[in-house]
């Protein structure tokens, strides 16, 4: 399907995506290794001896270029070394285990960001003015002047708290999981906490766009044809309104990656976002890094897929 | 004489604007007979495309048809449920537009745009409508039509989207075919080739067609019947060649003194009278033409001429016609 041009230029892309995630973890290796300590110094006092066994395990005991120069190895190895605070765990899988996680919660948030700002950008658009549209208007104005830890605190009050209480503890939304990926019910409520601001982003751009695209000379063709309202605006409107709604997806998808940091740690979820904070409390550098080179990636990827998602929609864009 | 398949009478729509009501449509009437060739002339917003619009009912917010019957086979359009009007748009009145490139869906294959006209009133298997969509395009000459179904309107050419686009309006073999400035934003060649088009498929199929245009040599090389609008009225009307030779009108005639040259400019080729186009909100006393008119009389300032027959199947809506008109300036030179 893809042209002998796409794929070459595809390509490229993902050698300059994977470029840009050693750029970016080389950058955050030589940011900690000037920080001073590390997680062999925390609370309890270690014998010397170990301590340098330790440190030589790690090669920390060798120059900085010469550490550099390892750990660039393994990165291009797809090998992010070993827990600084768990020792013997390999970082690799352990991040790509939470990066599912993480992908879980980020997808559902993802898919509930553009299919609720849709819904409500379209229906705002053909009932222009009417209290549909006045109410998609506010719900909006909520929804991006609160940002998603207010909204994720306003949740766990409402359905962790108040419920419990109401119900006597019969129905409630539990915080932590306890497997690995969580239950639809468990991933709903983060997924509206970290996608609703964005949601209604996605609204207010798919609105304008709609309105936008409902004057068009096209529309009006699609019409004299004697195509129903309903085909109007799904197969002709729509599509069209979707191409500025594609250009906030790359931002997007990053306020997603960033903000599940947050949401992660206020629901307790054990994805990528939760290790970062624990590991830089820990001081666990090597997943720091780590984590920070998953993040790179992942954002890379997403634009890419977001420039391709271009094409599908706009017949007019070729690379 | 055959009865006529649409019938427009009194027709008025308005424009409700925070400025006022603009009255783009003010009692027009018509009548179209099967098979022929009706033109529709007259300058920029005297309410052309308003009056072709109502016709399909597409006329959009804030306008509406406040008044007037448009009969198609004898029942009206103004009155119909919404459905049986869906019924009626692209299928026994298809409609065609300006500018074949922003009145083409970006997104979506030529082809495609052309086998939907056929699915939104028959049901027909893909294949089948594909082979007919190649057929059209082959229809109004569009080379290697099997190949170029499956081009986007953007990888065609301005004429060949607007054979495209008349493709489109043919596939359900309609009985009325409005053209609304089919060739304004075409090159002069291209915009012959378009005429001479249109010209061959009515005469092949037997639609009838409405053909809207600034301009009248556009009007002489494809119609037989020809409607002056002025101020969203229709101030003369009969047979385009007793019309060219002897416009009873002098709006008509100041058209025909201003033809403009096919291949003069674009902008050129633009009608253009001496004075402003009349305020449609609140249009002028008496006749509407009167503050541009040479030949006006006292009566004009205050008297509103309707269509009064002037000649063999002509009217015009004059209180002195140019007939008088021009034996006065005879008399006045001698
Ligand atoms: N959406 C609208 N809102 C307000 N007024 C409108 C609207 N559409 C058309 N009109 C008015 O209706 C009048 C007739 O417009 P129309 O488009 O029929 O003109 P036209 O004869 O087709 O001109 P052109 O040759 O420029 O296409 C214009 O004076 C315009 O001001
Ligand atoms: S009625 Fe009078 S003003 Fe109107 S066109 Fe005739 S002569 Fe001119
Ligand atoms: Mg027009």
């Amino acid at each position: 399907m893809l042209s002998r041009r796409a794929l070459i230029y595809l390509g490229e892309r993902l050698v300059l995506v994977a470029f840009t995630a050693v750029a970016v973890s080389s950058i955050v290796f030589l940011g900690v290794h000037q920080l001073p300590g590390n997680a062999f110094l925390s609370d309890r006092r270690i014998d010397p001896v170990a301590l340098q066994a330790i440190m030589h395990h790690y090669h920390l005991d060798l120059s900085l270029f010469d550490q550099y120069k390892l750990f660039v190895s393994g990165i291009l190895r797809g090998d992010l070394g070993e827990s600084l605070v768990n020792r013997g765990i390999p970082i690799t899988p352990l991040l790509l285990r939470e990066a599912t996680v993480s992908l879980e919660v980020g997808a559902a948030a993802l898919i509930f960001t553009i299919g609720l700002g849709m819904v409500l950008g379209v229906i705002a658009a053909i009932k222009q003015n009417s209290w549909i549209d006045y109410l998609a208007t506010a719900t909006s104005v909520v929804g991006y002047s609160m940002p998603n830890f207010v909204i994720a605190t306003v949740l766990v009050l409402i359905f962790a708290v108040y419920l419990y209480n109401w119900s006597g503890g019969a129905i409630y939304y539990e915080i932590g999981w306890n497997g690995t990926y969580g239950t639809l019910g468990q991933i709903s409520i983060p997924a509206f906490a970290l996608g609703f601001p964005y949601a209604s982003i996605v609204a207010r751009l798919t609105r304008a766009s709609m309105l936008e695209v409902l004057r068009q000379d096209y529309i009006r063709t699609a019409k004299a044809k004697g195509l129903s309202d309903r085909i109007v605006i799904i197969r002709h409107a729509l599509r069209n309104a979707l191409i500025p709604v594609v250009t906030i997806l790359g931002p997007l998808t990053i306020g997603i990656i960033t903000g599940s940091v947050v949401i992660e740690n206020v629901f307790g979820i054990p994805g990528l976002g939760k290790e970062f904070v624990q590991s830089i409390l820990s001081r666990d550098y090597n997943i720091v890094i780590g984590v920070f080179t998953f993040y790179a990636l992942a954002i890379g990827l997403a634009n890419l897929l977001v420039d391709f998602l271009y094409t599908a929609i706009d017949p007019r864009i070729r690379y | 004489m055959t009865a006529p398949v649409l019938q427009v009478k009194d027709l008025k729509t308005q424009f409700f604007t925070d400025d006022g009501v603009v009255k783009a449509v003010d009692g027009v009437s018509f009548d179209l007979h099967p098979g022929e060739t009706l033109g529709i002339v007259g300058e920029s917003g005297c309410g052309k495309s308003v009056t072709a619009l109502s016709i399909l009912r597409l006329v959009q917010e804030p306008g509406r048809i406040t008044n007037g019957q448009i009969l198609f086979k004898g029942t009206d359009i103004v009155t119909m449920p919404d459905d049986d009007v869906r019924d009626i748009r692209g299928k026994d009145i298809a409609m065609i537009f300006q500018d074949p490139l922003s009145s083409l869906n970006p997104v979506l294959k030529v082809g495609y745009q052309i086998e939907e006209a056929m699915e939104a009133h028959t049901r027909i298997s893909g294949k089948v409508a594909l082979s007919r969509a190649i057929q059209l395009l082959k229809q109004v000459r569009i080379p290697a039509a099997e190949s170029r179904v499956e081009d986007y309107p953007h990888q065609f050419s301005g004429g060949m989207r607007q054979r495209a686009m008349i493709a489109m309006g043919l596939a359900n073999k309609p009985s009325i075919l409005i053209a609304d400035e089919p060739t304004t934003a075409l090159d002069v060649t291209v915009q012959a080739q378009i005429l001479e088009l249109l010209r061959d498929l009515n005469q092949e199929t037997k639609t009838a067609i409405i053909l809207i245009t600034h301009n009248m040599g556009v009007v002489a090389g494809l119609c037989k019947r020809v409607l002056v609008m002025y101020a969203g009225r229709i101030v003369e009307q009969g047979p385009v060649e007793q019309i060219f030779h002897d416009p009873q009108h002098p709006y008509t005639w100041s058209l025909l003194q201003s033809i403009p040259r096919l291949d003069a400019d674009r902008k050129d080729r633009l009608l253009s009278i001496e004075g402003l186009p009349p305020d449609l909100i609140k249009p002028p006393s008496g006749c509407r033409f009167h503050p541009r008119c040479r030949f006006r009389i006292e009566r004009c300032f205050h008297d509103d001429p309707s269509l009064m027959d002037v000649g063999p199947d002509q009217a015009a809506a004059c209180w002195v016609t140019m007939r008088r008109a021009l034996a006065q300036d005879g008399q006045a030179r001698a």
